[in-house]
């Protein structure tokens, strides 16, 4: 059972407040996580989306390896319905936000976030973008110790080189870009991703013959197949943590629970926080309330200290549908790495020149291994995918309508933008010969950019997030630029016929909503209300530079969990 | 365009009020209007080609209504967001896609308005996509609206129409809110080929709770693989080539497998990044806000 009072609360189990659960929990706290969507696989909920299960779980024996591989079968159409924002059970749709243009937000329910979908990239911030430009109240420096430990929690390396990967490294090398081999990035150039997935067995190596298969304990660590946008649960037959993909259901959860202090609670979405105000005007944070999903039962819970992870766009949408002080910054500010596709098809011939074989095949490998960085600008990623999710990446939409209705004529592309009927098919059919490349760019903060609520527009737990965003002139200048520098990559990787999507505004990384300096200190304590804290990508200062943002907000977790100890239980 | 949007969207508060009181109206020919606009989705989006059978082979020629993708559509489209009314239990699906064909229809008489159609709207565009069993010619002339009567080129352009389309209304009673068309040709270009390019058509019945579902994971029982050569899910590939690797960094070791350019190779062994100095002071802003 939940008990009614915990020393601390923590809105969200996604990719950061199972950071600072764990921080906490080890310092001795009591901790209570409430997650609004369900916990895959924990013995406690053996079918989360066809049946309430039980109501807690605070045992790492609870977790089940076995049912992780029933839960994620990789299917992509399956997974995607599984696993984006919305209620455990299969019955329903989608939570709906609002969101402009034909752009999309995808982040995930679920114990573990968006980090069940993310493809393990654990960069770290362009330094710069904390130092040199004008959001951050801390130093890059103050970063790097939190960097190292969840490096070493999230078991960080250099990813392995597929054929993907040696095509793209082909073709920024040729392009004239340099090798970077460091974790902290000031120049531009490529590199393999450092990634939270651990390496393959080296029996998987091309010229080493395997022809086992690929489950635990015959391999151990990743096995190749793609699966992190889908659900990652290789390799098949291992126990729960040991898992390739260290998202936070695998690293964070099981070292929070093993301290014996962390109880989390799935299908329980947080509506309003309890605040008291004594003695002067500033209210403090005493708790919140929430509605179980699955019977509707609205409960309360007390506690100490109040930590919102509910991700950049429920935090301030909770925040705005409690009772708190205006702050003008609340919501605002919202980066969400404006991006692009931009994709490369390659004649058969030229692949068997160029790396030994006539596919690219980029189901092979881990999704998302090689990179491109450019401080300032953002960065650029190999992405592979299932056709599905290629398809509504990559041609899907796009802010300059039909391809057919553009003549690129002297563009650095030979197609641009939306991608249906014969053409579709035609591009498609080459599926085993192309690599789409993902713009990522370095979008600053704008006022006018993020999460509003009103009153009326309302779903079960209180009016929805309106989410709002249009890019800057600069935000444009440096995605296009970035999308100049990928297309000429695949052209110097030798392909025949390169496609730029000009995809309109899709939120896969989201931050700086709740901003530190703005909505928050320096230890992300919020001005306006005592003893709330935020520990997600909201409490980001900006979008860290382009980089993937996942290190960086759980670093940043983690120290906020040290800040609240110092603060409020220390002695 | 203003009036077939109010339109649509009093048809959402229809569905709604229905969906709070547990009304059915009778939808026999809003349904048929619904299937046959959504056809004409599928046909434009994911088309049968001929035309590609000699370039590329038979196994290119079937397209998305070879496969009964538009019911699915329907299906996929009124379970995809959910709105939870309270009172009405924990389930509120929103049904969307008949305001969404309306919204269809919206597009394709502004796109007729202006001009910008490249082919008359022929009703008898919409009776070549019946098929054995379907309901009668008549019928479908009857219900087909603007969308459906368009060339496939010109249905496509329709859809580009709503990208920029956003409005404020109050459906809700009280308080604004605010809609994108572009959603709908998110849902019906976006999603569909999403949907036609994934493992969909393998179900058995995707309806089903999803521990229920079984999926045979090949391609014989997935026309997009075919076309595609996708091979289906895997549990993983002998697919390693080694680690980037240079003679003066700490990323890789060991034997060499190929060379990239004369100072960077793949080699056998993996290192670890350089925990490296950092230096920002020469920083420049490429494109200064």
């Amino acid at each position: 059972m939940v008990a009614a009072h915990y020393d601390v609360v923590v809105v969200g189990a996604g990719g950061d407040g199972p950071v600072a659960a764990w921080k906490l929990g080890e310092a001795g706290l009591s901790v209570l996580v409430l997650e609004a969507g369900p916990f895959y696989g924990n013995e406690q909920w053996p079918k989360p989306n066809e049946q309430p299960g039980a109501e807690s779980s605070s045992s790492v024996d609870d977790l089940s390896g076995r049912l992780l591989d029933e839960q994620f079968t990789t299917r992509e159409l399956e997974m995607i319905r599984k696993l984006v924002f919305g209620p455990a059970d299969h019955e329903r749709g989608f939570w709906l936000r609002k969101f402009p243009g034909d752009g999309a937000i995808l982040q995930c329910a679920g114990v573990g976030g968006t980090t069940l979908h993310y493809t393990g990239c654990h960069p770290r911030a362009y330094p710069a973008s904390i130092d040199e430009q004008p959001h951050w109240p801390v130093d890059y420096a103050d970063l790097v110790p939190y960097y190292r430990e969840i490096e070493a929690m999230c078991e960080v390396t250099p990813a392995p080189v597929t054929a993907k990967e040696e095509l793209f490294f082909r073709g920024a090398a040729a392009a004239g870009w340099d090798l970077i081999d460091g974790l902290n990035v000031t120049e531009p150039g490529y590199r393999p991703q450092p990634n939270a997935i651990r390496q393959p067995d080296p029996r998987l190596h091309v010229d080493a013959g395997y022809d086992g298969d690929f489950t635990y304990p015959e391999v151990d660590g990743d096995t190749l197949a793609l699966g992190s946008i889908a659900g990652h649960p290789f390799p098949r037959g291992a126990p729960y943590e040991e898992k390739a993909k260290r998202a936070s259901n695998v690293s964070f959860v099981p070292a929070a629970l093993r301290t014996g202090n962390v109880t989390v609670r799935p299908n329980a979405f947080v509506t309003s926080i309890e605040t008291e105000t004594a003695g002067n005007d500033h209210p403090e944070a005493t708790g919140v309330r929430f509605r179980d999903t699955w019977s509707g039962r609205v409960e309360s819970v007390d506690c100490e200290v109040l930590v919102l992870a509910a991700g950049a766009i429920e935090t301030p949408r909770l925040w705005l549908n409690a009772d708190l002080p205006k702050n003008e910054w609340v919501g605002r500010g919202m980066t969400i790495h404006f991006g692009d596709n931009v994709m490369g098809l390659w004649d058969a011939a030229d692949l068997e020149s160029s790396i030994g074989q006539d596919t690219v095949d980029q189901f092979q490998g881990q999704d998302i291994a090689a990179r491109f960085d450019y401080p300032g600008l953002g960065m650029l990623q190999t992405v592979g995918t299932a056709p599905g999710i290629g398809a509504i990446l990559g041609f899907g939409s796009s802010a300059s309508g039909f391809a057919f209705e553009n003549d690129p004529d002297d563009a650095p592309w030979d197609t641009l933008g939306r991608l249906a009927g014969s053409e579709l098919k035609r591009l498609l059919s080459g599926y085993r010969r192309t690599l789409q490349v993902l713009v990522v760019s370095d979008d600053r903060p704008h006022r006018r950019n993020g999460v509003t609520v009103v009153p009326g527009v309302e779903d079960e737990h209180g009016p929805i997030p309106l989410v709002n965003y249009e890019p800057s002139t600069g935000d444009r200048q440096r995605r296009d630029r970035l999308a100049e520098i990928a297309a000429e990559i695949l052209r110097a990787a030798g392909a025949s016929h390169v496609h730029r999507s000009d995809s309109p505004p899709t939120a896969l990384h989201v931050h700086s909503t709740m901003a530190m300096g703005k909505v928050v200190d320096e230890a992300c304590e919020a001005y306006d209300v005592g003893r709330l804290f935020v520990a997600d990508h909201s409490a980001l200062a900006n979008g860290v530079g382009g980089a993937n943002p996942t290190n960086t907000g759980q670093a940043l977790a983690a120290r906020t969990a040290d800040k609240i100890v110092e603060r409020y239980f220390a002695g | 365009m203003v009036l077939h949007v109010r339109r649509w969207l009093s048809e959402v508060w229809e569905r709604l009020e229905s969906l709070l009181t547990g009304e059915k109206p009778d939808e026999s020919d809003l349904d048929l209007y619904v299937e046959v606009t959504l056809r004409a989705v599928v046909d434009a989006v994911v088309p049968e080609t001929p035309e590609l059978a000699d370039e590329l082979g038979p196994e290119h020629v079937p397209g998305g209504l070879a496969v009964g993708m538009e019911e699915f559509l329907v299906t996929f489209v009124d379970d995809l967001f959910q709105f939870g009314f309270p009172h009405v239990g924990t389930r509120g699906n929103l049904p969307l896609s008949a305001p969404l064909v309306e919204v269809l229809d919206a597009a394709a008489d502004a796109l007729v308005a202006h001009g910008d159609n490249e082919a008359e709207p022929d009703v008898e565009r919409v009776v070549a996509l019946l098929g054995p069993g379907d309901p009668p010619a008549r019928r479908v002339r009857r219900v087909a609206g603007t969308f459906a009567k368009l060339s496939r080129r010109d249905r496509l352009r329709a859809l580009g129409i709503l990208d920029e389309f956003e409005l404020r209304v109050a459906p809700f009673g009280h308080g604004l809110f605010e809609f994108d068309a572009g959603l709908v040709g998110q849902l019906v270009v976006g999603f569909a080929e999403m949907i036609y390019y994934s493992e969909w058509q393998g179900y058995d019945d995707f309806s089903l709770p999803p521990s229920e579902r079984t999926h045979p994971n090949d391609p014989a029982a997935v026309q997009s693989w075919r076309q595609t050569g996708y091979p289906g899910v895997a549990d993983g590939y002998a697919a390693l080539r080694g680690y980037v690797g240079t003679d003066d960094s700490p990323l890789g070791a060991g034997d060499t497998w190929t060379d990239i350019d004369g100072r960077v190779s793949i080699v056998r062994e993996s290192g670890s990044f350089r925990e490296n100095d950092y230096d920002t002071t020469g920083y420049e802003e490429p494109y200064p806000e």
